[in-house]
C-alpha cells in the first residue's frame, strides 16, 4: 500500500516536472488567449512593457533593425522622450517587430527575444541598435555577429545558439509583422500613442521630438 | 557661362519654370527621405548625422531647375535635339529614386509587391543612396556644361543667321 502510495507520488511529482519543462520550452508560443492590447493594436507578441506600467501614455513603435530611419529616431527623438515622458512614469514603450527590410532582420528580431529568455531584451535590443552600419544585409547582423552581440552582454551562449538556429521565435515575429500590416503600417518607424481614455494617435517615420511632446501633452 | 544664364533666364517663362522644378524637386526629395513630414502636423527637421544628405537633396534641386529649363529653352526657342533633356530628367529621376527606396511607404510597396527582388532593389537604392545622388549630381553638372556650351554656339549661329 504504502509502496504504490509513493509510486503514485513519484510519478506525479514526474508529471508535473515534464509539464513544466514543456511549458518552459515553449515560451514562444506566448498565451494568445491572454491577449495584451494597448487600443486596438495586439502587443502580446511584442517586447514587455518598459517603463511604468501604469503609465497613462503607451508608445508603441514598430520597428526593423536595419532600418536606418530607426536608427535616427533612436539615436535622435528616442532620449529625449525617455527623458521626458519614460523615466518620469507618465508614459511607457514597447516595441513590435516590422522586419521586412532584408533577410537578415527577422533573424535579427528573433534574436532579440531569445536575449529576452535570459532577461536581457533591452539590452540587446539597443546593442543592435547602437551597432546598425548603414548598409542593408551587409553582414553586420548575421548570425554569427547576432551571436557575438550576444556573447558581449554575456549571455549564456548554449542556450542563446540553440534559441536562435532553432527559429524558436520566428512565428513570434511573423505574427508581429501581420499585426503590423494590419493596422496598415506600410514602413518603419511607426508609432501608435496610446491615451489614457484609449484614443490613439499614429505617427509615420522618425518624426522630431516635437510632434511627439505636442500629442502627448494633448494626453496628459 | 553668365551670358547663356542671363540669355534663357531673360524670359520671364524660364524663370517661373526654374523656380515650380525646383520647388517640386526639393519638397518631393524632403518628403521622401523623411526630412519633412505632412501628418499629424507640417513639420521639418534635420536629424544629427544626415545634413550630408540633405545638402545632395538642395545640390540635385538647384540643378535639376537650372538644367531643364536650359535644354527646354533649347528644344523650343532653337529647335535642338532632346537628348540633353533626356540626360537632365534622367540625372533628376535616380538621384530622387535612391532616396525614394529605404524604410518608407514607397520601399514597403516595391518589397511588398515584389518580394525578395523588391527587396534586393530597395536594399541597393538604400545602401547606395549616397553614391547614386553624387552621381545623379555628376551627370547632372555634366548635362550643364554641354548644354551651356551647345547653347553658346548655337545662339552665335542663330544670331549669325
Amino acid at each position: 500500500m504504502d509502496k504504490r502510495i509513493l509510486f503514485g507520488g513519484i510519478t506525479i511529482v514526474v508529471l508535473v516536472g515534464l509539464v513544466a519543462l514543456f511549458s518552459a520550452s515553449n515560451v514562444a508560443d506566448r498565451d494568445l488567449s491572454a491577449n495584451r492590447m494597448h487600443g486596438s493594436v495586439s502587443t502580446t507578441m511584442g517586447s514587455s512593457v518598459l517603463g511604468n506600467p501604469d503609465a497613462t501614455i503607451t508608445i508603441i513603435e514598430f520597428g526593423d533593425y536595419q532600418c536606418h530611419q530607426c536608427y535616427n529616431w533612436f539615436h535622435n527623438t528616442k532620449p529625449t522622450i525617455f527623458q521626458n515622458y519614460v523615466d518620469t512614469g507618465k508614459a511607457n514603450f514597447i516595441f513590435v517587430d516590422l522586419a521586412f527590410l532584408g533577410r537578415d532582420s527577422p533573424k535579427a528580431a528573433q534574436a532579440s527575444y531569445c536575449a529576452e529568455d535570459q532577461e536581457k531584451y533591452w539590452e540587446y535590443h539597443d546593442v543592435l541598435y547602437a551597432s546598425q552600419e548603414s548598409q542593408i544585409d551587409n553582414g553586420w547582423a548575421n548570425s554569427e555577429r547576432l551571436k557575438a552581440f550576444a556573447f558581449n552582454l554575456g549571455l549564456d551562449m548554449d542556450l542563446f545558439n540553440e534559441c536562435l538556429d532553432s527559429e524558436k521565435y520566428s512565428k513570434r515575429v511573423q505574427y508581429n509583422i501581420s499585426e503590423a500590416k494590419k493596422h496598415e503600417i506600410n514602413g518603419t518607424p511607426s508609432f501608435f500613442i496610446i491615451g489614457p481614455n484609449g484614443q490613439e494617435h499614429q505617427i509615420k517615420g522618425a518624426q522630431p521630438y516635437s510632434v511627439f511632446k505636442q500629442i502627448m501633452d494633448s494626453m496628459i | 557661362m553668365i551670358d547663356t544664364l542671363k540669355t534663357v533666364f531673360s524670359n520671364f517663362r524660364y524663370v517661373v519654370l526654374a523656380v515650380i522644378i525646383f520647388i517640386l524637386m526639393l519638397f518631393s526629395l524632403l518628403l521622401l527621405s523623411e526630412y519633412v513630414f505632412l501628418e499629424p502636423y507640417v513639420v521639418s527637421h534635420i536629424p544629427d548625422g544626415t545634413e550630408f544628405g540633405f545638402s545632395l537633396i538642395v545640390m540635385l534641386s538647384v540643378l535639376s531647375s537650372l538644367v531643364i529649363p536650359m535644354n527646354v529653352y533649347r528644344i523650343s526657342t532653337l529647335k535642338r535635339s532632346k537628348k540633353k533633356m533626356s540626360g537632365g530628367i534622367f540625372g533628376s529621376f535616380i538621384g530622387a529614386a535612391a532616396g525614394a527606396c529605404s524604410c518608407g511607404p514607397v520601399g514597403f510597396a516595391i518589397i511588398s509587391t515584389f518580394g525578395t527582388v523588391g527587396a534586393t532593389a530597395s536594399s541597393f537604392l538604400t545602401n547606395f543612396e549616397i553614391p547614386i545622388r553624387i552621381a545623379a549630381i555628376g551627370l547632372l553638372v555634366v548635362v550643364y556644361y554641354t548644354t551651356v556650351r551647345s547653347l553658346k554656339i548655337e545662339c552665335k549661329i542663330n544670331h549669325k543667321v
